[in-house]
């Protein structure tokens, strides 16, 4: 099964600390300092509507539609999860179009080259953007390790297969109840 | 990578964590295990920290004393020798022609800590011989204080906040904690999942209201006939404590008079909430084995802030939710040193350890530890009061200490009067502030990271913080500064570090006596009252049901409810309420100068609008508005929400362009003076051209970043020789 950050509205208090962790996650070690407007895309956002608060992100889809829909093989199943090579994507946003749950985005970046100490510019280059699960992150994701309410949670089979376990129990327990 | 310990300088939850620093930087915030935080931050306490580097995103950190010797001239650095000589001697000028209450003094709740807070009163009382001496309590939780000391006899949170996810039921009335206080607003989520009930008096569908089991949405202004409908209901359906308030309160038969005709059929009318939802949240409060009732602004920025406060106390009395584990009354601390600047009685009416300027003994007690032969017992002036003292000529010199008042107080054209009226202004801060554009001369202190102490957290729990890294410029410790001044005007005042100055207010009071260092250290937390050196202090107040008020009983007071003071009309048909919001804190001097939270949201700031009053005056989400009032007119951003109720508006107070209190109103409690920041009668206008808008935004921030750097900088240009 891939993992993927699952996040609970009911716990959620819109803070958006979980955005912050992400963006300086991937961030390259530039740290908060590195931060603006212009260039803050974070993987997870926060949506706020009348009635419920809470963090959106990518569900590592077991039959991704982003994967199915992109034509140069840019996304790949890896580490029990949906991961973009990014020197494939080309940018031409069937991913983005695919996803049902608005969490695939196209960006680009200053494309560069080091040629004899100078740094060329090269235009462009297109990104295929959403949660990674920070996997090269020892630590797991960062928007789940600081959200204050611990609304944020990693799903993976054990934890899934635990909540599944739960929602199994209270269903008996309700049945007995409505026997009774 | 160094790691040093502190606590989070943002809200009173009282956060600790760990500052991490490399190469003299600090490059990062981690979550502590404190007794408050339990190993969380929030968006704040995790990204809040790079201000500390002087990042200049908004304003630049003050490096060197900086003089103006007329106010038509420009900022002059000059050497801490000149800047307290001259001041010294403009005090003192000031002292001898006008008299000591001529002058007044501010604490600081914010970064600087408690030590600093007991020098400046000490400073205030001993050597300018006045009680001219406040904080901002006063537009905040002074109500709390006021109210809570008649009713129950202490002021602050009677429980600690890690009690609050045990109790049965929380009653929010007024407080927005996931913006207010994150962490807290844990404890209350997992107070539901352990089944308490969630009840929320607030017209605004905050995040709290959305987890609440029953949600009061009460008209803007009208707290005190809901408060009065649910003592009705406590009595008339029998659902108080009848032994409790036989045995541990006083004045029932008044009480029960006065909120007689508060039917909730009555309280409809005024709160506009149906009479039987007012019946259903007193059910579910008086059913709860134990009961938390939390408040915060919605409550006390009111001219009937303390009547509400006392109000809110007496239906703990009435249900005998107080004097034990996970009950009680909690106006939860917006600043992380709210509650200690008033402990250290930076208090017009209080010497440190809450003990009256009015008693004779206690004057003597403080006379003769500080070597001064008396101390004034007249109640000292209120910040609230300083614009019109100002004007009337009865204030001739302030000293403002890590406040930023030409932002944070309500009618700004008359506080800006006010500051203009003065013949000397002093602003001890660390960063070039709206309020530093008034000053004659600023004083470069050292800030939160750079220094150590101890805060009071919300639940009166004493926590020490150290030093992470070195100040940067020509800056001292706030509480240095302030004995170097003492020292000038021939008070001679020296300390070595703060823990000669804590020892030397815990002698002072009783019920911080035992609260040491030692205690302290670490994670250690030591909630007020500490009498002794071996006790741990109390997590709770009022054990065994007795309080600090004379024969030792509650009071349960009522009275009538009184509309708002401004008045909405065809002009101004809107309500406009300040708030608060997650990412901001206070005056955004410090917040605004970190590039996460400066990221997350950026003048001008939002007005909130329902999408019924935005469509009727062609407002569209995200456009730029003109919001005025009769007192003033600022630009904002329309964020077009359900969340908002109809007939009001919302604004967050720390926008230097957006400023919401050019249009609040200077109408107070008569009491505590705090002012009624939730209510101004304003008009909301559509912008046809929002190219020019946005353009003029921009124009203006670039002007206000621009004069503010310019007076630094160009002071620094300017240095005298002996840089």
């Amino acid at each position: 099964m891939n993992r993927f950050v699952t996040a609970n509205p009911s716990k959620c208090i819109g803070c958006r600390t979980c955005e912050v962790a992400c963006a300086l996650a991937h961030s390259k070690g530039a740290g908060v300092e590195g931060l603006a407007p212009d260039s803050f895309k974070p993987r997870i956002r926060m949506v706020k509507t009348a009635d419920v608060s809470t963090a959106v992100m990518c569900h590592h889809c077991e039959d991704a539609p982003c994967v199915n829909s992109c034509p140069n093989n840019a996304i790949v199943y890896r580490q029990h999860s949906v991961q973009v090579e990014q020197e494939r994507c080309l940018g031409c946003k069937n991913c983005v179009l695919a996803c049902p749950f608005g969490v695939m985005d196209v960006v680009t970046v200053p494309a560069v080259r080091q040629f004899a100490g100078m740094t060329l510019s090269l235009g462009v280059k297109a990104q295929a953007h959403k949660c990674d699960l920070c996997v090269d992150r020892e630590s797991g994701p960062a928007c789940v390790s600081v959200c204050p309410t611990s609304a944020l949670t990693l799903m993976d089979r054990d934890a899934m297969d635990e909540t599944l376990r739960r929602r199994r129990e209270r269903a008996a327990q309700e049945a007995a109840e409505v026997a009774a | 990578m160094e790691k040093h310990m502190a606590v989070c300088p943002y809200c009173g939850t009282g956060c600790k964590l760990n500052l991490l620093v490399e190469g003299g930087k600090v490059v990062g915030a981690e979550p502590l295990n404190g007794v408050t935080n339990e190993g969380e931050l929030c968006l704040k306490g995790y990204f809040g920290y790079d201000f500390i580097n002087d990042t200049k995103i908004l304003t630049p950190r003050l490096r060197n004393p900086m003089l103006r010797r007329s106010r038509d001239a420009a900022f002059e650095a000059v050497s801490w020798d000149e800047a307290i000589q001259y001041a010294a001697k403009k005090l003192g000028e000031i002292k001898a022609k006008y008299g000591p209450d001529s002058i007044m003094t501010t604490g600081s709740s914010r970064g600087t800590g408690n030590e600093t807070n007991y020098v400046m009163q000490k400073f205030t009382r001993a050597v300018l011989g006045t009680n001219n001496v406040d904080n901002c309590a006063r537009v905040c939780h002074g109500p709390s204080v006021a109210g809570l000391q008649v009713t129950l006899g202490n002021g602050a949170m009677s429980n600690s906040i890690p009690e609050i996810e045990n109790t049965k039921c929380v009653l929010v009335f007024g407080y927005n904690v996931a913006d207010s206080h994150p962490v807290i607003a844990k404890r209350i989520i997992r107070a539901k999942e352990r089944g308490a009930k969630i009840i929320v008096c607030d017209p605004r569908k905050i995040e709290t209201a959305r987890l609440a089991d029953l949600w009061l949405p009460l008209n803007n202004g009208s707290n005190m006939a809901l408060v009065n409908a649910f003592a009705n209901i406590l009595i008339n359906e029998g659902l108080y404590d009848k032994e409790y308030v036989a045995n541990h309160t006083e004045g029932f038969d008044e009480y029960r008079k006065i909120v007689e005709k508060y039917t909730p059929e009555y309280a409809e009318a005024i709160t506009g909430l149906p009479a039987d939802d007012i019946r259903e949240a007193m059910r579910i409060y008086a059913a709860a084995p134990s009961a938390t009732i939390l408040w915060g602004m919605g409550v006390t920025q009111w001219g009937q802030g303390v009547d509400v406060v006392k109000g809110l106390s007496g239906l703990a009395l009435l249900t005998g939710n107080l004097g034990r584990p996970n009950v009680g009354v909690g106006p939860v601390r917006g600043q992380n040193n709210v509650q200690g600047s008033c402990d250290m009685g930076v208090l017009p009416t209080e010497f440190p350890g809450y003990q009256k300027v009015t008693d004779p003994e206690i004057r003597d007690k403080f006379a003769k530890a500080w070597g001064v032969p008396s101390l004034p017992g007249e109640i000292g002036y209120r910040l609230t009061d300083v614009p019109h003292l100002a004007e009337t000529g009865k204030l001739k010199a302030m000293y403002v200490m890590g406040e930023d008042p030409a932002q944070t107080e309500p009618d700004l054209t008359q506080v800006r009067k006010g500051f203009e009226a003065m013949e000397f202004v002093i602003v001890q801060d660390i960063f070039m502030t709206k309020t530093a554009m008034f000053a004659d001369l600023i004083l470069p202190a050292t800030s939160w990271g750079e220094h150590e102490g101890v805060f009071s957290a919300a639940d009166r729990s004493f926590q020490r913080f150290t030093k992470a890294v070195d100040a940067k410029g020509d800056v001292k410790h706030d509480w240095e500064i302030i004995s170097l001044l003492a020292t000038a005007m021939g008070y001679p005042m020296h300390y070595n570090n703060t823990k000669e100055i804590w020892d030397e207010l815990r002698g002072l009071c009783p019920i911080f006596y035992g609260a040491t260092y030692e205690k302290m250290e670490g994670l250690g937390a030591v909630p007020w009252p500490c009498r002794d050196l071996d006790s741990p202090g109390s997590k709770y107040l009022y054990e065994g049901n007795v309080f600090q008020r004379p024969g030792g009983k509650g009071l349960l007071f009522a009275t009538e409810w009184r509309p708002p003071q401004d008045k909405l009309n065809d002009e101004f048909p809107l309500i406009l309420c300040t708030v608060r919001e997650v990412g901001h804190y206070s005056c955004r001097s410090m917040t605004g100068n970190c590039a996460a939270l400066q990221t997350l949201a950026d003048e001008p700031g939002y007005v909130t609008i329902n999408p019924k009053d935005a469509k009727a005056l062609g407002i569209r989400d995200q456009e730029l508005v003109w919001v005025s009032s009769r007192r003033g007119k600022v630009i904002s951003r329309a964020s077009v929400t359900d969340r908002t109720n109809k007939g009001a508006v919302y604004m967050t107070y720390q926008w230097w362009i957006g400023a919401c209190n050019e249009l609040t109103i200077h109408a107070v409690d008569p009491i505590a003076k705090t002012p009624e920041y939730k209510y101004a009668a304003v008009r909301v206008e559509a912008i046809a051209d929002q190219v020019w808008a946005e353009n003029y935004v921009q124009q203006e921030y670039a002007k206000l970043k621009g004069g503010l750097s310019k007076a630094v900088t160009g002071a620094a240009k300017k240095a005298p020789a002996y840089a």
